[in-house]
């Protein structure tokens, strides 16, 4: 095991990048960690986790597949469980840099923090990775998008290693050029149009950038988090002559089988925003069956 | 969340809530405005410029709003669940997502239609045994059937077929649909919604069947009043039935059903109901007919098989009227497994002389929508337009109760006409006189009769087949229907073997969950085993015939021992001198019953108790049957199905 001083910064970012990319990882890239500190509030800022952070790795992982994009969403509604690829791969990305390297890391939790309730990450995943330069803020809800990947999942490793910064994306792929058409033509883009509940607007100037994005986050939680529908529940069935009946009816039912099997339904957003995006759907390597046809395309390096 | 402390602890104040909760919110990251693209472009005044609309952390909030951050945190959770209602993902389990999604088309749950209290009440009382439900359904005796799936089946597949005739009347199954379609349209825009209770009075013209197939098809419930019907039947039937709407004539002979109806709602006897349509010339406060059926036909609530269809009410002979709610399951598919019994087809022409208020002139129609047959009206029988009917309009399946029968016979209406077209006559009501069926068979080159039983609670329960002989109509209702078991049970409720007399009790996929609101009368109307007691007595033969011989009520007590008049009725109706007659107990302090004739006696015509004593007692009649007292009548109280209402006789006497 090498000591720190010996260990060379870009040789270690890249075997880094190396290990993420060969476990699943789409996209790599390592926040400047002094614009994180800034921008995150006090108390969900990487050293308010980790005081001897030196770095804060961030990686996506490809969304959903093209059936799953697809399919009525009387199916989607249910799903989710994505995610905990990318985790897979920052957990095992924070032991491959201890084992490789002998410098302390952590896989950034993505839960809530508990002092501040259901609705407060302990640190804000898409910051790390748009600073990262592996994501820019999109018109809906701010949910990142990739000019290349498109829409992703994202983790975050925090390490005493230090590395060296990338830079945010110099272009953001939002608004795609279809939907500065349709924004033009009617006010609205696929993503505000399609939106159950109408929780996303903005505005796009004569450039086809965006100018304003307003996103009444409470409505899109209140689509898919059903955290209040628990005790809302109970107290109806505490109310009720026959509580069996409240808490057996079968909407309420369907609060326990999320609570005991714990669908994503229960806790993620619906993602219909992200249906109908153009870029989560149908950017260059956006989907399994895209990116397996760009690499049947690409030269084979050995040859 | 707060590290366990309490609002005590923590200052928290319902004023507190209430001062903050607004900006708390607003200022949290549950509202986000973001202008241009800071943070990517590095752009870190401009964040920290933005950071309230960005959305703030407890801590900023606390300190921009002058509260501790655990305040902050308490007063936005709550406000989260002030704010943040429950089940909105059903937006998508409705519509659909993606591109399939409009928000303008999305009706949110609280204002979703909801089946009003009426429609409730009426739809808790179809409550079957569960194994019974099973066992239809499983069998494949309750189906899919409803109104709305036949007349769409039959107005796709052959919408060029009559399914309407009569006088100047020539309505394809296509035109049928359309008409019904506008109607529904019309009651449904109207506020009536489906499972609530639309009253009809209406004689046997093309406004019943609209009405019928109008009210029915959304899943709104039809409920009728029989003609002879007046202002207290009125009352009291269509309070019981919550009626929202009354269809009913302008006039009729001697009475104008819709200046009655809107008397009563205006004298708040009929809260529930709302609208009164009039067929006929207008009437200031009621809706015309015809208006509703030129409604723009519009997109309408589809009903299942397991909805109420008809609430009927029976005859109530002999106490007031009982509310009998079905479905599609038990009517329709009665009818539908009667449909090879009888051999109907899409080539046959109904004819119906009996009331379609009625659920024996009901059947006919049921019959007819489902083979796709054709449907020839007869508003008013007369035993000449009956007749003259059948040899214009040249029937196939002819429908008539035995009074009308014998009133053909009694005019001579059908000697000598051209029956050749009829190949089934189908009657129902009462116990049939084997001479009125023989009769009446001899009088059908082409066909023969068919004797049904049935109930307001059953519909078709047995019935004589289409390729059976005269001789088995002669004496027999024929066996069961599918579906219908069906058993004679004596006094002690055990069952009787074939050919003893005792009450017919039966049960099966057509029989009726139970009375509308009326606890007492189901606790007296089912056995512990479901069946249901008819309060009919009738006996059953070796292959299963039922032979109906009168009614459980009608028996006369004469000092314990029991018997049945009818026998003695039949003997009396030959008598030379009289032209019908009804035996019903009379009171009796010692014996506890006796028997009372009323009579109608034919023209100019006398007859002493004496010498119908005599009369009986030379036909074998014994002694302890013979009437102890005879009263003259000029006309006997009939049901509209023409049966005596022997009840309305024996109240005369404190019964």
């Amino acid at each position: 095991m090498r000591k720190r001083s010996q260990i060379d910064p870009e040789e270690a970012k890249q075997s880094i990048i190396e290990y993420c990319k060969r476990k699943g990882a789409l996209a790599v890239g390592v926040a400047d960690l002094a614009v994180v500190e800034r921008v995150a509030p006090p108390g969900h800022r990487p050293s308010d986790l980790m005081p001897r952070v030196k770095s804060v790795i961030s990686l996506g992982v490809g969304g959903q597949t093209r059936g799953a994009w697809s399919v009525p969403a009387k199916a989607m509604g249910y799903f989710g469980s994505t995610e905990g690829r990318a985790y897979t791969v920052a957990y095992g990305t924070s032991f491959f840099i201890e084992n490789r390297f002998g410098v302390p890391a952590i896989y950034c939790p993505p839960d809530m923090d508990n002092e501040f309730g259901t609705r407060v990450p302990l640190q804000s995943l898409k910051l790390h990775a748009e600073v990262a330069g592996i994501g820019a803020r999109s018109l809906a809800g701010d949910i990142l998008l990739h000019p290349e990947f498109g829409y992703m999942y994202f983790a975050s490793v925090f390490t005493e290693l230090e590395l060296p910064p990338d830079a945010p994306l110099a272009d953001n792929p939002c608004p795609a050029p279809s939907c500065v058409k349709m924004y033009r033509q009617v006010g609205r883009t696929p993503c505000m149009k399609f939106c159950p509940v109408q929780c996303l607007s903005g505005t796009i100037d004569e450039n086809g950038n965006q100018t304003e994005m307003h996103y009444d986050m409470a409505a899109c939680a209140e689509m898919s988090e059903q955290y209040e529908a628990l005790p809302i529940m109970l107290a109806e069935a505490a109310r009720s002559d026959d509580p069996t009946k409240v808490l057996m009816d079968p909407d309420n039912k369907l609060y326990w089988y999320k609570m005991s099997v714990g669908s994503g339904g229960l806790l993620a957003q619906c993602f219909e925003c992200m249906r109908v995006c153009p870029i989560a759907t149908g950017a260059p390597l956006g989907d399994p069956i895209l990116r397996a046809a760009a690499a049947r395309t690409e030269p084979d390096p050995s040859q | 969340m707060t590290q366990g402390l309490t609002r005590e602890q923590l200052g928290i104040t319902d004023a507190l809530v209430h001062t903050y909760g607004e900006i708390v919110f607003r200022l949290s990251n549950n509202v986000q405005h973001r202008i241009g693209d800071p943070i990517r472009t590095l752009d870190l005044d401009a964040v920290e410029a933005q950071r309230p609309a960005l959305g703030m952390s407890d801590a900023q909030i606390a300190a921009r709003v002058g509260l501790t951050e655990q305040q902050v945190t308490y007063i936005r959770n709550l406000a989260e669940v002030e704010r943040m209602s429950t089940n909105n993902f059903q937006r998508l389990l409705a519509l659909g997502g993606s591109k399939r999604f409009r928000v303008e088309r999305f009706i949110p749950h609280e204002e979703r239609f909801m089946y009003s209290e009426t429609a409730l009440r009426l739809r808790a009382a179809l409550e079957f045994k569960p194994e019974a439900a099973r066992r239809f359904v499983e069998s494949g005796e309750w189906g899919t059937d409803t109104f709305r799936a036949w007349l769409d089946h039959w107005a796709t597949s052959t919408p060029e077929r009559l399914a309407v005739s009569g006088g100047n009347i020539s309505l394809t199954y296509g035109a049928l649909q359309l008409a019904v379609r506008r109607l529904a349209s019309g009651l449904h825009a109207s506020g009536i919604e489906p499972g609530e209770v639309v009253s009809v009075q209406l004689p046997n013209g093309l406004e019943y069947v609209l009405s019928y197939l109008g009210i029915t098809y959304y899943g709104a419930v039809m409920s009728t009043l029989y003609m002879p019907h007046r202002e207290a039947e009125m009352a009291n039937i269509m309070r019981h039935a919550r009626s929202r709407a009354l269809i009913c004539l302008a006039h009729q002979a001697d009475f104008s059903p819709a200046q009655t109806a809107l008397a009563l709602r205006h004298s708040g006897q009929l809260p529930d109901l709302e609208h009164i349509v009039v067929v006929g010339e207008p009437l200031e406060g009621a809706y015309a007919f015809d208006t509703l059926t030129q409604t723009e036909p519009q997109t309408l609530p589809t009903p299942v098989a397991a909805d109420p269809m008809l609430l009927l009410y029976t005859s109530g002979t002999t106490a007031g009227p009982k509310g009998v709610p079905h479905n599609a399951h038990t009517l329709l598919s009665n009818t539908r497994l009667g449909v090879p019994e009888h051999a109907v087809t899409s080539d046959d022409r109904f004819l119906c002389a009996a009331p379609y208020g009625h659920l024996f002139g009901q059947y006919s129609l049921h019959l007819a929508w489902c083979a796709g047959a054709e449907t020839s009206l007869l508003p008013l029988f007369t035993p000449s337009a009956f007749t003259d009917a059948i040899v214009s309009e040249r029937p196939s399946v002819v429908f008539a109760a035995p009074a009308q029968l014998s009133a053909c016979l009694a005019t001579d209406a059908l000697t000598g006409r051209d029956l050749s077209s009829v190949r089934m006559i189908v009657t129902a009501g009462s116990a049939v006189p084997a001479e009125l069926v023989e009769a009446i068979d001899a009088l059908l080159p082409n066909g023969t009769l068919c004797q049904l039983w049935g109930m307001t609670e059953t519909q078709a329960g047995s019935y004589t087949r289409h390729d059976e002989p005269a001789a088995v109509a002669a004496r027999s209702a024929g066996r069961p229907s599918p579906g219908t078991e069906a058993r004679i049970v004596g006094d002690d409720g055990t069952a009787l073997d074939p050919g003893e007399e005792g009450e017919l009790q039966v049960r099966g996929s057509l029989l009726f969950p139970g009375y509308l609101d009326n606890d007492e009368a189901n606790a007296a109307a089912f056995t512990e085993g479901g069946w249901f007691r008819t309060g009919d007595l009738a006996s059953i033969d070796l292959h299963g015939n039922i032979t109906i011989t009168g009614r459980l009520k009608d028996l006369i007590n004469r000092g314990g021992i029991k018997y049945n008049p009818l026998d003695v009725e039949t003997l009396i109706d030959q008598h030379p001198a009289i032209a019908q007659c009804a035996i019903v107990p009379l009171p009796d302090d010692v014996l506890g019953e006796r028997a009372c004739c009323f009579a109608i006696l034919n023209p100019d015509a006398s007859v002493t108790l004496e010498a119908l004593c005599e009369y009986l007692l030379g036909h074998g009649i014994a002694k302890i049957k013979l009437p102890e007292r005879l009263e003259r009548v000029d006309e006997l109280p009939l049901t509209p199905t023409r049966k005596v209402i022997k009840g309305q006789l024996a109240a005369r006497f404190g019964h």
